[in-house]
């Protein structure tokens, strides 16, 4: 008699054990999906390349130079970037963005004769990211948290059969929405 | 007076071995949720992502800047090796 009732009370305890164990594991998943699904993706890796291409795209076509850009062995210096290449750097009105730009680009223009000094250089944007571009200590754990750049460097050719160097470097800020707080 | 001491025996037995089951269902909670946590801190959409319709179609890698300059060096390659240098001489990111 005595063992029954105590295995009765025994299969109660079990019960609630499942139930503390079934919300533990639940509480568990739940956290697992939360922790993961509201991390946000770092994209400026892939957003730095597509505007780098874009400019790339802009200065060369087939190989040869946008006729805006230079003609008879000299640039233009007037030359629009954002405008000609078809680029802007408008971002949302998130985060305070709206007071300062997220963007930027630098571009310079060699000669083949002089690979060290730029003929010319244009920029646009918010340069006082740029300096974040030369950082390479990627295990800080800061490092996540500066400003992603790419650089790209084209070969092309004149109509007069000019060649030209040009040099691409573009970077992207926008730390709020790609790396978490 | 035998009887209940092992049956005491039997449940000291029966609790550790669901306290030792907690303990493994919680641990294993645990790497599960740091797993999550290390995952999230990688979550990124870099570049290898992005492909474009050519590279579909061909099925092989294309790079979009590489293509430009060798259809400059097919107008003109003279002073090639220079020019290449000096084009990998950029920065990697």
């Amino acid at each position: 008699m005595f063992f029954i009732k105590n295995k009765k009370g025994a299969d109660k305890m079990l019960s609630m054990y499942w139930f503390a164990i079934i919300i533990i594991v639940s509480v568990g998943v739940v956290a697992m999906v939360y922790i993961f699904y509201t991390a946000p993706y770092e994209v400026r890796d892939a957003e730095s390349e597509v505007l780098s291409n874009q400019f790339a795209n802009c200065f060369s076509r087939g190989g040869l130079v946008n006729p805006m850009l230079a003609s008879v062995g000299e640039f233009n210096s007037g030359f629009d970037l954002l405008g000609e290449c078809e680029v802007n750097f408008v971002v949302e009105n998130e985060y305070g963005w709206s007071q300062r730009e997220q963007f930027f680009v630098e571009t310079e223009f060699y000669s083949v004769d002089d690979l060290n000094n730029p003929k010319l250089v244009l920029s646009e944007g918010n340069l006082d990211w740029k300096p974040s571009c030369f950082i390479k200590d990627k295990k800080d754990e800061d490092y996540d948290r500066l400003v992603k750049c790419n650089e790209e460097r084209i070969y092309v050719l004149g109509e007069d059969g000019e060649q030209y160097l040009i040099k691409i470097l573009v970077g992207v800020g926008k730390i709020d929405k790609n790396v978490r707080q | 007076m035998l009887g209940s001491k092992r049956n005491k025996k039997g449940q000291v037995g029966e609790t550790l071995t669901w306290i030792v089951a907690t303990l493994i269902i919680i641990s294993v909670l645990f790497i599960f949720i740091y797993a999550s946590i290390a995952m999230a801190k990688v979550k990124s959409v870099g570049s290898g992502e992005i492909k474009s319709k050519a590279q579909e179609t061909i099925g092989k890698e294309v790079d979009w800047i590489e293509t430009k300059n060798e259809m400059a060096f097919a107008r003109d390659s003279s002073d090639r090796v220079r020019i290449e240098r000096w084009l990998n001489e950029k920065q990697e990111n």
